[in-house]
């Protein structure tokens, strides 16, 4: 730093003295204002000092109800329970041992465990600190009972989640659990904080702002000693009770899809395509909330976590599959639109075609279909009639183009976390992801649903869908409408909003429809899907995953063909996975749910009906 | 070697540090007496930790005095370079408290606050372009590129967001440009410019909130879309001005044209404001100037805060014999707060004193900047005095409810390591070039 004299220099003990008249004005009235704090107004504060302070209370809100699309009976309800907090800052040094040997005895819990939740470093803070969520009556009284021996410890009512249907249900509501560390981080803005119960899973997870209701405060005016000294009206804020919530879940529907599915690993999807109101979702395995939300609830939580079925994974929307021949609808559709093939033009089918150095087989091997036109291809499911037009006549371009055009490929945006998106492959993503050229052999993989293109069970709902209502998909939603808890008024209704909108001829999607009511007249499903309540229409699948004699098995379904209202249509996706024993089941799993639903019968009743009650199908001829 | 340390030591101006540790001593003992419960139980070792802080910070104190800043001077540009990448890691991988992404851990429950230390860089890097650009004392450019050497950590402090930390280099800035002989026209351009913003920024809650009358006409200045037509309007006048001025080269024009211009910026700035800071953060601002339209929030510890202190009267309570501190009506006692204990505590008396001190530490920096030869010796020393001053003006002013909560500490009383050892060092380096004034 060299010296510089220059033109500011010669100023500088006018700006230093500038300074220090800044700083002695600044001292002078602050000291002066002392002054005025401390010796003129001092008496007054003493005063105030002694006598009166406020502390603030919560009063947590009731979480809101859960109810189904009939809003009778609640699937949820909140049962009297208490969170157990402590002040660590309360409790005497000499007595923190004893008091937290005590606490640990009443809890019934190791005192590392308590330990753990206050460590010293929390020693001194005045906050409250929850030792205990939800705690029953019992355990209160008894420390209620020796107030004294529990310096620095109280307890506030927070009702617990009691869940009155659980099975597929838990799927769909979820559980609550106490805000984490990560979640609090990414809410606080939206006033959660810590020690709060947030929904964890399905709709409590989902519409948690709703079902949450806003915390209400106490004002309570304390002496000195934290005595109270008045506890005017107006001083409580209450709390609000969070708002009830109507799903479009059908209870009887979703307990007749769930016992149709019985133990089988899959999932099976009620949909009506009108509004994209989802009256079923079924996924197994499933597991019970209650014993989520419990004391010791992580262990439950561990547990199914580890398990290799994967319970906690909602099957319906969270897993992927090849859709197999159920693919075949959409081929259908794209061929009578693109005129790719005349409709009445006949392929024979002789039970496998050469590609390259691969032979491909027909379901039904050597001597095949024979000849086939396009409505009985679909009928059969023949694989060659749909290889070779889908190669030869179609081309690998305009299949992926009426896959994305259903759907596929894209979330369905259904009101509920952890939705899977499926996959729709194209040659450029295979090149980009293998390093290979897209070959032939791929596009006939592509043309009976097999290969990579993957779906969600909800995606073949929406799938038929769009064929019902002849190019339009509504978003498929859970929730109906929200109602205020004091009087039950509808606060929100859903509006089915639509998703998508197809360019599809309206021609296309009738003679689709008409092909597949051939499906279950004379095709593939005559014998499964027989019921008499209602007209279905449908197509199977039948898709390989590499296991030896198992296969997955679909069946994506609509009825009645005939309805007048198309409010009356619904659309039943069943879905088995080849990790169960093979037989065959998806057809008569929707047999089932179609019979009970139409002819307004339990589970028990259509089974009788059906003749399928407690029969476990031998392993039947693969068929697709 | 010995006999020049022996002659640096003869000559540095002992006064301040005894002041120091004077301040440092009662901020100890009050962070104990922060931590002690209303059944007298001691709670907290903060006041351990203090005292740790506090001897390490004298120990870089004394360290820094050491150190000559005219042979280290080339190196100051990198010293300020690290310390603006040191920011920048700070915001992508620090540690989260109170809201702002502005900590490095080191070990365990220890680690620093990057933005206290990048005051001082900042000081001696401005301090360094001063001096050498000294020979165009008045250009406009000096001013801007002085400012952007300033504006760079500000920025960077107010992503994290640190609004406090941050604030602390406007008054570092306007003391050091001001002695570093920065054209005072623009200075004053940019209080003005400033002022006005900050006004506008915070009028339409002062209007709702406090104001007993809204006043209408004021409503114009932020309620769309009038405040556009005055905008617009702002604009016109200054270009018809400035075009007045060009061609008839009357003053009466110019001023005009300045008017108008700098009531432009800061009405835009006012806009820009009211966009980025949040309803609850400028409440947070004003709530001082009325406490009660908060009386649960930050309103409630304002007036906790005066209770405390107007309840300790001209003696106070005797130590440990507070009401307010020691039943927990107040928050962020041992730093924030730390004011309202120690007045409570020892009354008006001690109030005066630690003022008195403080004014001390003030006057003394100021004094020594006299005697210097250079203007990066006497631009740092402002630095240093802008951000003491600026420190205890904030702080002491919040805790008696005249200046707006910003969360800045008062310094060597306040618990906390970064902001002590940061001042340190800040007051070691000037005392060493006071100490070496005569040197050639």
């Amino acid at each position: 730093m060299g010296d510089h004299i220059s033109e500011g220099r010669r100023n500088e003990p006018v700006r230093v003295a500038l300074l220090i008249a800044l700083a002695t004005v600044v001292f002078v009235a602050y000291s002066a204002h002392l002054f005025y704090l401390q010796v003129i107004r001092g008496g007054e504060y003493q005063k105030k000092a002694v006598t009166i302070a406020r502390q603030i209370e919560r009063l947590p809100a009731q979480r809101g109800e859960i109810y189904d699309r009939n809003y009778n009976l609640p699937l949820v309800l909140n049962v009297d329970s208490f969170a157990l907090v402590v002040v660590p800052a309360e409790i005497p040094a000499d007595m923190r041992d004893t008091v937290f040997a005590k606490l640990a005895s009443v809890l019934e819990e190791p005192v590392d465990e308590l330990r753990r939740r206050i460590p010293p470093s929390y020693y001194r803070l005045f906050q409250q600190i929850e030792v205990a969520s939800s705690v029953g009556q019992d355990v209160i009284v008894q420390i209620a009972e020796r107030i004294d021996e529990f310096p620095g410890v109280s307890w506030y009512s927070r009702p617990k989640r009691n869940y009155l249907e659980t099975g597929s249900f838990s799927h769909i509501i979820g559980y609550v659990g106490d805000i984490s560390r990560d979640e609090l981080k990414l809410y606080y803005n939206r006033g959660y904080q810590t020690g709060d119960v947030i929904g964890k899973a399905g709709i409590e997870r989902q519409y948690d702002s709703l079902l949450r209701g806003t915390d209400g405060r106490q004002y309570k005016t304390v002496d000195v000693r934290g005595r109270r000294v008045d506890a005017e009206l107006r001083d409580v804020d209450p709390p609000l009770m969070g708002k009830n919530v109507v799903l479009t879940i059908d209870r009887a529907t979703q307990i007749l899809a769930e016992k149709s599915l019985g133990e089988r690993i899959g999932s099976i999807v009620v949909l009506k395509p009108a509004t994209g109101e989802i009256l079923a979702l079924v996924s197994y395995p499933s597991f019970n909330a209650n014993l989520i939300v419990e004391k010791g609830g992580n262990n439950e939580y561990a547990r199914l976590l580890n398990d290799p079925r994967t319970p906690l994974i909602q099957r319906a929307i969270q897993s992927n599959y090849p859709p197999a021949s159920t693919f075949k609808t959409i081929m259908t559709a794209a061929i009578i639109e693109e005129k790719a093939i005349p409709l009445d033009e006949k392929i024979v089918c002789h039970g496998e075609i050469s590609y390259g150095d691969r032979v491909f087989r027909c379901h039904i091997r050597k001597p095949g279909h024979g000849p086939l036109d396009l409505a009985s291809a679909l009928a059969e499911s023949c694989d060659v009639y749909f290889w070779e037009v889908g190669r030869d006549r179609l081309g690998i371009e305009r299949i992926v183009s009426y896959a994305m055009e259903f759907g596929f490929g894209q979330a369905t945006g259904i009101d509920l976390p952890g939705e899977a998106e499926g996959f729709v492959p194209t040659p450029q993503w295979k090149e980009r992801r293998f390093h290979e050229k897209w070959l032939g052999g791929d596009t006939l993989n592509l043309s009976i649903g097999q290969g990579f293109m993957q779906t969600t069970p909800l995606q073949l709902a929406d799938m038929m869908a769009m064929v019902v209502n002849e190019g339009v998909i509504y978003r498929p939603h859970l929730l109906k409408e929200v109602r205020d808890p004091r009087d039950g008024s509808i606060v929100t209704r859903v509006v089915p909003e639509v998703l998508t909108a197809s360019s599809i001829s309206k021609e296309t999607f009738k003679t689709t429809k008409e092909y597949l009511r051939g499906v279950i007249v004379e095709g593939t499903a005559r014998y499964p899907v027989n019921t008499k309540a209602v007209k279905v229409a449908g197509k199977t699948g039948t898709a390989e995953v590499g296991l030896a004699d198992r296969w997955h098995s679909w069946f994506v379904g609509y009825g009645p063909t005939d309805a007048e209202d198309p409010d009356d249509v619904i659309v039943v996706v069943a879905m088995i996975e080849a990790s169960n024993p093979w037989e065959w089941w998806a057809p008569y799993a929707t047999n089932l749910v179609f019979q009970g639903y139409f002819a307004g019968q339990t589970y028990e009743e259509a089974a009788a009906q059906l003749g399928l009650l407690g029969r476990s199908m031998p392993i039947g001829q693969r068929m697709e | 070697m010995m006999a020049s340390i022996r002659k640096l030591f003869k000559s540095i101006d002992w006064t301040i540090p005894i002041a120091i540790v004077i301040l440092m001593v009662i901020g100890v003992l009050f962070i104990y007496s922060s931590g002690v419960t209303s059944a007298g139980d001691l709670v907290s070792t903060e006041y351990a930790k203090q005292i740790v802080w506090a001897a390490t910070g004298l120990a870089l104190l004394v360290a820094c005095a050491m150190i000559d800043l005219k042979r280290v001077s080339d190196y100051i540009p990198i010293v300020y370079g690290l310390s603006i990448a040191l920011l920048v890691y700070t915001m992508a991988f620090g540690k989260v408290v109170n809201g702002a992404r502005s900590w490095l851990g080191i070990v365990g429950d220890y680690g620093i606050q990057p933005s206290e230390f990048v005051k001082i860089t900042t000081a001696l890097f401005l301090a360094h372009y001063l001096e050498r650009s000294a020979h165009e004392s008045s250009s406009f450019r000096r001013f801007a590129l002085s400012f952007a050497i300033v504006a760079v950590p500000m920025g960077l402090i107010l992503m994290q967001p640190d609004f406090g930390t941050s604030l602390v280099f406007v008054p570092l800035y306007l003391s050091m440009a001001f002695i570093g002989g920065i054209n005072k026209r623009y200075l004053l351009s940019f209080i003005l410019f400033g002022g006005i913003g900050v006004v506008l920024t915070v009028m339409p809650l002062w209007q709702t909130l406090i104001a007993a009358e809204q006043s209408i006409v004021l409503r114009i200045f932020y309620e769309k879309p009038y405040v556009y037509y005055i905008l617009l309007m702002l604009i016109v006048v200054a270009a018809l001005a400035l075009l007045g001025f060009r061609f008839f080269k009357k003053r009466y024009y110019y001023w005009l044209a300045y008017g108008a211009g700098i009531g432009t910026l800061g009405l835009a700035f006012s806009l820009a404001g009211q966009r980025f800071l949040k309803d609850y953060q400028v409440k947070r601002l004003i709530v001082f100037l009325d406490p009660s339209i908060d009386p649960l929030g930050s309103g409630w510890n304002i007036l906790q805060s005066i209770t405390a202190i107007g309840s300790g009267g001209v003696a106070g309570k005797g130590f440990l014999q507070g009401t307010q501190s020691h039943y927990r009506y107040l928050p962020q006692q041992s730093t924030d707060f730390i004011f309202s204990i120690i007045s409570e505590e020892l009354g008006f008396l001690g109030g005066i004193v630690v003022f008195g001190l403080f004014f001390y530490i003030l006057v003394r920096l100021a004094l020594s900047m006299r005697k210097l030869r250079d203007v990066a010796s006497s631009a740092f020393v402002a630095g240093v005095f802008g951000i003491i001053f600026f420190h205890f003006m904030i702080n002491a002013g919040m805790a008696m409810g005249v200046m707006p909560i910003t969360g800045i500490p008062l310094l060597f009383l306040s618990y906390g390591g970064s902001s002590l050892w940061s001042i340190c060092i800040g007051v070691g380096l000037c005392l060493g070039i006071g100490a070496r004034r005569y040197d050639s």
